[in-house]
């Protein structure tokens, strides 16, 4: 029953995205022949300037509210609620912009276009829970980040992701903040938010492709917690870079570990870590110790190697970009014709190209050059993601206890009542049914 | 294990929220691929019934098939997307109430775990991480071999290399030089602009021939196969006009000598320009009201619905660009200007400041666009002229309600003044280092050109305010301005501080502006009366010539001859078999 219920609720949620493809339709203006003048195209107001101040207080307050919930008050409950009103919030009422996840492309695009100033909303959506993160982990993640929010809320049997593939999968959220990065920075358009699965969710409206990674997204996350938090999100990716030198951590229990292990069964997101052996021989030692100084020295190599492969990329991932685009579609139209419609945005595109095909192939021209120096750092960023990450799991660990990881640990307080100390600390069972320590 | 009633019941609730969210999911889904044809862009149906009138373009019951089938889209389109929406919110409430259901049930459900002490929880971590370490080199693998198969299976056929993009650009005309810049054709000599008569009312634009010697003899006249009221332009032995319909818009070109039509080429397939003109201009207007203009090499033509083309002498099109939809209720009527080698088009629209009007500068060798400036004006008649006025050169314009001057290589703003009342038609002059200019049905005026920023107020000279012409522009040469209105009253002023010498009334309708050649004043009335006065300080008649035909159009002076055109005929008044203008 259970899983009929889940496989026809995670069909419902497919289905839910697929009406959205009909609102992405566009018509053709009508063809008036009479004095009737169209109305010129225009674009949404911005929104006003003190909508945005509140939104980035409200984002503030949310940060803090977090914090204060994961550390001062412990409290899975409370987590809840909030991440129940950022659902609403930043996602729903919001229509998941502007949001933290897209907020480093912001940045990245000033940064290559003079012209383009980044606004003071999108800087405190983007480095605000960075800043939070370097002393108290990814409170953002906890309860703040609506596509978080979403996630969890659909997320009804955790079953466990193998520790190695979930290690080894950490490594793509990097690749896709690289990518993210290029494309903003080229000026080819915000990929991270155009591919955010859950965006087509808040806005009730997307396209086919988009609504069908989105209905995959949460289809995957009835089973396995946050799927995309925890395997794409780029913007997690630097969290967990950020929360790795926190200040504060997330500590399970109140009191001493009994290593009873229940924190473990609790976290649905595989952020537990255990104990390290007591004592580490001094041939496996030997064994360690040269093992990290040959990735050391293979990290260069690897960011070499990246690239170069970065860079046979170039032309394939110029294209992607509008004014590329055109160039192709102009040069191929040069020599196998296609008749397109009348009034199609093709057509319209070739007779922009045709008016001046000399500026077209010129912007196109300085694009490529510009895409071939962002692959070789894409190509480069990616050998050294992965380099970085062989080095961290050749690093002995030092714990002692089960403790969450910080970079991985998304802080949601899940583990906290699942500890018999922190149960005995909140009332809920006498002292002396609590597990002796081993 | 026995459920309670609760569980029970969150189980019912959970069934009947996934069966609800499925039904509806079910409807949306058939009624977006039942709908799937009723999208007007992708009709075969209406695409064909589109090709099938620009085919037949008047069509009537065709146009009647085409709206009803569009609009009868329009509508299911509208009524689906209203489905649509409430649907959504049918389904998320489903949704919404399918997870709350079963997430508690499930919650209900589970069984407390009973985890057992790990005490190789240590070796196992190490073994992880080594597990671990090759899972991560397999993705490495998966995404270098991922870059570099899409890298490999390349589809571009941009080139791969600089060398190829340099052959590419060249071949294309992608100018060496940055935007902006003078191209590398060398700017025509002014001795040739003033031999020649390379736009309307000649090289600045003040009606004047640098020339003294001019035949009055019927020299020649040609046909002209289409109309227009643009008036000839000279170059060389050349003489280029152009006419047009709604359906064909051509350039031709004369002997000067004989008269004969060298070539007829028309100005057509321009890119994004429409088959079908949604505001045709007025039948009185014509389709070709806009005087040419020609830098000796091409010579440039616009058109009533906004087609620009280029054009070398021997009639092959250079290229072409749709500057419309012309936004104006009398019809596009501005003729082009030159200045070195860049082509100015004036494009004042609308019947308020607020519609689109500019001014672009393009490069005449590629029509590449090297500037445009936004123009808070309505749609104007007035041709802009490039002079050399204060000790910079400056491109005057005019439109309702100001005249600007603006910086001929980047297009800046020099100065401006608001004092422009009426629709203007008549073209500014430059006489005794004044602008001069009408404000129609208002004053004569003679502006400082010397000012920066807005002027307004600040810059009148001297003004006059009897029998302001509406319609002929006026013509200068030195410090002597004369002006010609509608009803044929003929003035000669001092253009330094507007004192009148004196004034004559011709009594006959004149629309063409008047041309000063040699020492004579042309005045040239609707009926083909041809007056020549002194153009001079004293008044003086030197005689009259009827011609046959009817004249809008203003005439043109080069190489001892006089290019005059009428309705349907082409007229050339000279010396019989003189030599051409001097050709560069």
């Amino acid at each position: 029953m259970l899983r009929r219920l889940k496989f026809s609720g995670a069909l419902a949620v497919m289905l839910l995205l697929a009406w959205v493809v009909c609102a992405e339709q566009r018509f053709p203006p009508p063809d008036f022949e009479t004095a009737y003048r169209l109305p010129a195209t225009s674009t949404p107001a911005a929104r006003q300037l003190w909508r945005q101040y509140a939104d980035a207080g409200v984002f503030l307050a949310a940060l803090a509210a977090a914090v204060w919930l994961i550390y001062k008050k412990r409290s899975r409950r409370g987590l809840f609620w909030l991440s129940l009103f950022s659902l609403a919030y930043f996602g729903f009422f919001r229509r998941g912009c502007i949001c933290a996840i897209g907020a480093p492309q912001n940045i990245a695009y000033a940064l290559f276009d003079p012209e383009y100033t980044v606004p003071v909303t999108a800087l405190i959506f983007c480095f605000a829970p960075l800043v939070v993160a370097l002393f108290a982990g990814r409170a953002f993640c906890a309860a703040v980040c609506p596509q978080g929010a979403l996630q969890d809320f659909m997320l009804i049997k955790p079953v466990t992701v193998p520790a190695w593939l979930e290690q080894a999968l950490s490594v793509v959220p990097y690749v896709f903040l690289g990518a993210g990065l290029i494309y903003a920075g080229t000026g080819t358009g915000f990929v991270i938010c155009r591919y955010d699965p859950f965006v087509p969710f808040f806005r009730l409206s997307g396209g086919i492709f988009i609504l069908t990674l989105g209905a995959a997204f949460l289809l995957a996350g009835m089973f396995v917690g946050r799927p995309y938090c925890r395997f794409l999100c780029p913007y997690g990716g630097l969290l967990r870079v950020a929360s790795l030198a926190s200040k504060w951590r997330v500590r399970v229990t109140p009191d001493v570990c009994t290593q009873c292990r229940l924190c473990e069964q609790s976290c649905p997101f595989g952020a537990m870590r255990e104990p390290a052996p007591a004592e580490t021989g001094a041939r496996e030692l030997g064994a360690a110790r040269r093992r990290l100084g040959w990735l050391l020295a293979l990290l260069p190599v690897l960011v070499a190697a990246g690239a170069w492969a970065g860079s046979k990329l170039s032309p394939a991932a110029a294209q992607l970009h509008p004014g590329v685009a055109l160039a192709e579609r102009y040069i191929r139209q040069q020599t196998a014709p296609v008749q397109y419609g009348l009034m199609t945005p093709e057509a319209l595109s070739l007779q922009r190209a045709a008016g001046d095909p000399a500026a077209i192939l010129k912007a196109a021209s300085d694009l490529r050059r510009r895409f071939d120096l962002a692959c070789w750092l894409f190509g480069g960023w990616i050998g050294l993601v992965i380099g970085l990450k062989l080095v961290s799991l050749s690093v002995l660990a030092s714990r002692t206890d089960y403790e969450p990881d910080r970079g991985a640990c998304l802080g949601c307080a899940r583990c906290f009542t699942a500890c018999p100390n922190e149960r005995v600390r909140l009332g809920w069972m006498p002292a002396a049914e609590k597990p002796a320590p081993l | 294990m026995n459920a309670s009633p609760f569980h029970r019941a969150l189980w019912l609730a959970a069934g009947i929220a996934g069966v609800f969210c499925l039904l509806v999911c079910a409807t949306m889904v058939y009624e977006h691929f039942a709908a799937g044809t009723n999208d007007p862009w992708k009709s075969p149906q209406l695409l064909a019934l589109k090709d099938k009138l620009a085919a037949e373009p008047r069509s009537q019951p065709l146009q009647t098939q085409i709206r009803q089938l569009d609009q009868s889209m329009r509508r299911r389109v509208r009524l689906r997307l209203a489905l649509d929406k409430s649907g959504a919110w049918l389904l998320l409430g489903g949704a919404l109430a399918l997870v709350l259901a079963a997430g508690t049930a499930a919650a209900l459900q589970k069984t407390p775990p009973m985890p057992q002490p790990k005490t190789d929880a240590g070796e196992q971590s190490q073994k992880l991480a080594a597990r671990a370490r090759r899972s991560l080199a397999g993705v490495a693998a998966a995404v270098a071999g991922t870059l570099l198969a899409v890298g490999l299976v390349n589809t571009s056929v941009l080139p791969a290399n600089q060398a190829a993009w340099q052959k590419l650009l060249a071949k294309a005309g992608a100018p060496e030089t940055p935007a902006g810049e003078a191209p590398d054709e060398p700017a025509p000599a002014l001795a040739d602009l003033q031999n020649n008569w390379p736009r309307f009312r000649g090289w600045d634009g003040s009606g004047a021939a640098t020339q003294t010697n001019f035949g009055t003899n019927l020299a020649w006249r040609s046909a002209i196969p289409a109309p227009g009221h643009n008036s000839p332009i000279v170059w060389g032995d050349r003489v280029f006009i152009s006419g047009g319909t709604e359906a064909r818009r051509e350039v031709f070109c004369y002997n000067v000598t004989n008269g004969a039509l060298l070539w007829q080429r028309a100005v057509e397939n321009v890119p994004g320009s429409p088959p079908k003109v949604a505001q045709p201009p007025p039948v009185d207007t014509t389709w070709a009201a806009s005087t040419l203009a020609t830098d000796g090499r091409r010579v440039y033509a616009i058109f009533g619905n906004g087609d620009l083309g280029a054009l070398n002498f021997d009639g092959a099109v250079v290229w072409t660009k749709y500057l419309g939809p012309l936004k104006n209720s009398y019809g596009y009527a501005a003729s082009l200007a030159m200045w070195a080698n860049s082509l100015l088009v004036q494009l004042d629209a609308g019947d308020t400041p607020d519609e689109e009007s500019k001014l672009i500068s393009l490069q005449g060798a590629s029509g590449r666009l090297l500037w445009e400036r936004s123009r808070p004006v309505s749609a104007s008649w007035a041709t802009p002229i490039v002079v050399e006025a204060a000790g910079r050169t400056q491109i005057i314009t005019l439109s309702k309600p100001l005249v600007i001057a603006y910086a001929p290589a980047d297009g800046a703003e020099l100065w401006r003044s608001d004092m422009l009342g009426n629709e203007v038609v008549p073209s500014p002059v430059l006489a005794g280092g004044l602008v001069v200019l009408f404000n129609p049905g208002d004053k004569l005026l003679a502006l400082r050109a010397d000012g920066a920023g807005d002027v307004t107020n600040k810059c009148i000279v001297w003004s006059n305010e009897e029998n302001v012409p509406d319609i002929p522009s006026p013509a200068a040469r030195g410090d002597l301005l004369f002006t010609v209105t509608s009803m044929g009253m003929v003035k000669c002023f001092e253009a330094v501080d507007g004192k009148k010498n004196w004034e004559t009334n011709l009594d006959m309708e004149v629309k063409a502006s008047p041309g000063i050649a040699g020492d004579r004043l042309v005045v040239l009335s609707a009926d083909g009366l041809l007056v020549m006065l002194r153009a001079g300080r004293a008044l003086e008649e030197f005689g009259r010539i009827q011609l046959e035909d009817k004249f809008t159009a203003s005439p043109a002076f080069a190489g001892g001859r006089m290019f005059l055109r009428g309705a349907t005929n082409l007229f050339c008044l000279g010396p019989v078999g003189a030599p051409p203008a001097k050709q560069p």
